[in-house]
């Protein structure tokens, strides 16, 4: 019994958790050894935030209890979690963004001196740790105006300023790039070698299986199994997640590409924070019955192309033809009678959050004689169609029809958009990152509907940051860098590390006309 | 027959109606606390005026003065009654204003100056169109729709200025406000265009235009006065009642109602979605506009209303009063009627007591404010009752309810009266 305590450093035993509709942790049991990286794994939905969040005193369970090195403890709210040294790096940072990083790493923990702040004193903490982990940030640097993953480091060194020894990541690389992802991956080894206990939230087998010690899978809401990673692999993992085979490769027919459904000529897009044209002067075709994928690292000028294809932005310059109409000028919605669109951001453009699944499921049809009469909008039909694509597309949700989106798990909030734009049967599919930070589940589930598609004589436009889902999606592969297409690629006759080298600028194709 | 209920108890709507009567009967609670704290303060007050003080906060609306022996009496009356449906009128007009642009994600700060500009038009069209010549019928309708189309017009400016500028559309409110109170003091001023509409057979008074009836036309009483005799009660309140659902229907059921809350909701998801951002928010705001303008003409056209017409540093209370009727209701339309109607009752309750006891009338302003107040923290009273998970949920709604608290308002829509020095604090 002794030295059971003193190895698990938190116990969470038994804990039962409910939301209206929905068992959201059941009877669950976590033990986190220290100086271990533990991971939790599941599907979106599965449990994994919630659990955390009764960890971090967000929620209250309604049984079970918590215990530290051995003692019950009661938390009640995020000061006693950061009183017993636990920490969390949420999935959206609680930063703020017109805030100084150094003002944001103190903020809540500040040294005063007679009400007086002491900044100093703390820069030096800051400056000190932040040296001692290689985690590079600009102190002075206002929140807003750094990157992503240097905001993630911010949210780090909080924890670490709080001297936490237990840390909770709550997927922190779905935001990553990936050599992003590999210098966390070594603090996170770094942390664990010093004796920190690592809770890891993730549904990516690679990394789980790269960093961590032992697993914790979660199943809807239950507790399935603690393994060892030593002990495991990656297809077992994802059948304990997902609870049947899963497969984790793409499996897929030769592409039969036909005509040409998208033609891109010379198109230039203007960017919002530089002069110098986001996109500038990009040609290719998209065709019937073929993934083209559209690769590159983030900020290369991929959201600016989609935008421009879709209309979201105005192009500065070329032609696009869709569908042998010239829709260079064309409003959204006529670009919307021949193109569905699953947008790169789901929160932003893909759904009305405070809507109801129903209403979001129509928003790109509601004006389709199905849905509506002289203006009045058909309940009923609008009604059976959600339950339709509900039932089709699996999407899951506490109440159905009538939940309102913002409650749903991002996987089926993604599910749903997915549901809609296939749906809407059109020649070309354009879609942007559509697995991202999606479960094995969902993704196999996803590439499959874009294969399925693309067998039906859809051209798929794919725009992915994942190699590998690059590598094993894609029938053909353009890869963006600063704005131009520097390369188109054959999947089959390709390997990853050729792709990054187009990827990071340092190899690229002739251009055509310059001459070989 | 328990699940069902539970399934009642667990529907938002109930939740809000419920922290919505909890304001109200928190703000009467009030109102009866400082007649309490009134009367020990005074030493004329003894007993028996405060608890006839607190009788009339609660039950004025049935108060039918006093018996033979000097004490209260109550009973139905119809001069109250009618009284109340005829002040809550433009009340319900203005909130439902309010409702509609909130529920597509708009604050229409922007009631007054829309109202004014529905007096204007509705005023000028009403009296200088001819009757002898035109039928009074026909002349009522032009004011009626005039006044929608003024407001809605003015509604539009903000509108436009959020949706291709990107300014706030509560700061372009203000100012749209104020430019409607001069410039409705200027088109009535000496020397201008509509002097000749000021009122100079009744001249007991100065600065007023004319009632329309002196033109002959005036909203037909549709029965109701036979309903509630000896009231100023008239057809209006049938036309907002009919609007007010209009306007549900339009919100609920339309895909145009569909566009709007989109677009208030989500701009860019709308955009995405093919729906016109731009437009959507210029009409929401239109829409807004022309439901002020209704109100004031529905309130002028009565026929025993006058307006005084030196605004210029006044903005009418009606408008803004619209706020705190719309966030009672939660922005249900159909709940505008009855939070309207309350208002109004309260403007009843404060005249009963001003008639009837040492009180005065302002005690009724106090019992407003204080629900303005707890309106703005229904959202807070709802969570208290669903037993408040999900900080973070509390946390954004608390943002929201922030966002939409009212400035401070709510005198008494007398509108006859001029009521120049309380409403220049207001904007």
């Amino acid at each position: 019994m002794r030295t059971m305590e003193a190895e698990n450093i938190i116990e969470m035993l038994h804990i039962t958790k409910e939301f209206p509709g929905i068992i959201a942790n059941d009877d669950i049991t976590l033990q986190l050894r220290r100086g271990e990286i533990h991971a939790l794994l599941g599907e979106n939905g599965a449990g994994k935030s919630t659990l955390m969040s009764v960890l971090f005193g967000l929620y209250q369970p309604e049984a079970g209890e918590i215990r530290k090195n051995g003692q019950v403890v009661k938390i009640n709210d995020p000061n006693d979690a950061t009183a017993l040294g636990i920490g969390m790096v949420h999935q959206h940072f609680q930063l703020i963004d017109v805030f100084t990083v150094l003002d944001n790493i103190i903020l809540g923990a500040e040294t005063t001196k007679f009400g007086f702040l002491q900044k100093k004193e703390a820069r030096k903490k800051v400056e000190a740790l932040s040296e001692k982990y290689g985690l590079k940030v600009d102190l002075d640097a206002k929140v807003e105006d750094i990157t992503v993953g240097m905001q993630q480091r911010v949210e780090i060194l909080k924890m670490l300023y709080r001297d936490n020894e237990i840390l909770i990541f709550d997927e922190p690389t779905a935001v990553l790039t990936p050599q992003e992802i590999e210098e966390l991956m070594a603090t996170m080894k770094e942390f664990a070698r010093e004796g920190k206990s690592i809770l890891f939230i993730s549904h990516k087998l690679n990394e789980i299986m790269e960093v961590a010690d032992r697993v914790t899978v979660l199943r809807k809401g239950k507790y399935v199994g603690t393994v060892n990673t030593c002990d495991t692999d990656k297809q077992s993992l994802s059948n304990m997640m997902v609870g049947r085979p899963v497969q984790l490769e793409v499996v897929k027919d030769e592409a039969r590409p036909g005509e040409a459904v998208l033609k891109v000529e010379h198109l230039s897009v203007p960017s919002h924070t530089h002069k110098k044209d986001a996109v500038h002067d990009v040609s290719f075709e998209a065709r019937a019955g073929e993934i083209l994928c559209i690769a590159g690292i983030d900020g290369n000028g991929q959201t600016e192309l989609v935008y421009g294809l879709t209309g979201l932005e105005k192009c500065s310059g070329g032609t696009l033809t869709l569908c042998g109409h010239d829709i260079s000028h064309a409003s959204i919605r006529q670009r919307g009678e021949n193109m569905s669109h699953i947008p790169e951001d789901r929160h932003k453009h893909g759904l009305v959050l405070d809507f109801t699944l129903e209403q979001n499921l129509v928003l790109q049809r509601f004006r389709e004689p199905q849905f509506q009469h002289m203006g009045f909008i058909k309940p009923a039909a609008v009604r059976e169609y959600a339950d339709q694509l509900i039932e089709q597309y699996d999407v899951r949700s506490g109440q159905g029809a009538v939940t309102i989106a913002r409650s749903m798990s991002g996987g089926n909030q993604q599910k749903a958009i997915i549901a809609r734009e296939v749906d809407r049967e059109k020649p070309l599919i354009v879609a942007v990152q559509p697995t991202r930070g999606l479960d094995v589940g969902a993704i196999e589930y996803i590439h499959s509907q874009l294969v399925a598609e693309r067998d039906k004589g859809r051209a798929v436009l794919l725009v992915s940051l994942e190699l590998d889902e690059v590598m094993s999606l894609s029938d053909r592969i353009l890869v963006l860098y600063e704005g131009e297409i520097v390369g188109e690629l054959d999947p089959k006759a390709t390997t990853v590390q050729e792709l990054g080298l187009y990827m990071a600028g340092a190899k690229r194709m002739a251009k055509e006309g310059e001459g070989a | 027959m328990k699940q069902k209920l539970s399934h009642l108890w667990g529907r938002d709507g109930t939740k809000s109606v419920l922290a919505s009567l909890i304001s109200i009967v928190i703000g009467m609670a009030v109102g009866a606390l400082i007649v309490v704290l009134v009367g020990l303060l005074n030493p004329s007050m003894g007993p028996s005026t405060m608890w006839e003080g607190v009788r009339l906060v609660f039950g004025g609306l049935f108060s039918t003065g006093r018996d033979a022996a000097g004490q209260l009496t109550f009973g139905f009356n119809s001069t109250n009654l009618g009284n109340m449906l005829f002040r809550a009128t433009p009340l319900i007009l203005t909130g439902l204003s309010v409702a509609v642009a909130y529920k597509t994600g708009l604050f229409n700060i922007g009631a007054p100056g829309q109202y004014l500009m529905g007096t204007a038009a509705t005023l000028i069209l009403a009296l200088s169109i001819p009757s002898e010549t035109v039928p009074p019928a026909l002349i009522w309708l032009i004011a009626f729709l005039g006044g929608i189309a003024a407001g809605a017009i003015w509604g539009c400016i903000p509108g436009l200025v959020k949706a291709y500028l990107n300014i706030n559309e509560v700061l372009a409110c203000i100012m749209t406000n104020w430019i409607a109170a001069n410039l409705v003091t200027w088109l009535f001023d000496k020397g201008s265009l509509f002097e000749h509409l000021q009122n100079t057979v009744e001249n007991t008074k100065t600065a007023y235009i004319y009632k329309t009836s002196f033109n002959g036309v005036e909203t037909s009483k549709m029965g109701l006065d036979l309903i509630f005799p000896n009231s100023q009660v008239n057809g209006g309140i049938i036309i907002a009642i009919v609007i007010a659902i209009a306007m549900y229907i339009l919100m609920n059921k339309t895909t145009l109602g569909y566009q709007l809350k989109a677009c208030g909701a989500n701009r860019h998801a709308a955009r995405y979605a093919g729906i016109s951002d731009k437009r959507n928010i210029v009409l929401s705001m239109a829409i807004a506009g022309g439901l002020s303008g209704a109100a004031a003409s529905l309130y002028y056209l009565s026929g025993n209303t006058e307006f005084f017409w030196s605004t210029y540093q006044t903005l009418p209370a009606i408008g803004f009063n619209g706020i705190p009727v719309a966030l009672l209701a939660v922005s249900n339309p159909i709940g505008v009627v009855f939070t309207g109607c309350f208002m109004s009752m309260l403007d009843i309750v404060g005249l009963q007591l001003t008639n009837l006891t040492a009180y005065n009338e302002y005690i009724t302003d106090v019992i407003i404010a204080v629900i303005v107040y707890l309106s703005a923290f229904s959202l807070v009273i709802k969570l208290a009752i669903s037993g408040g998970h999900g900080r973070k949920k509390r946390a954004a709604e608390l943002t929201a309810a922030d966002a939409a608290s009212p400035p401070p308002g709510g005198e008494s829509p007398d509108a006859g009266n001029p009521t120049a020095e309380k409403g220049g604090e207001e904007a």
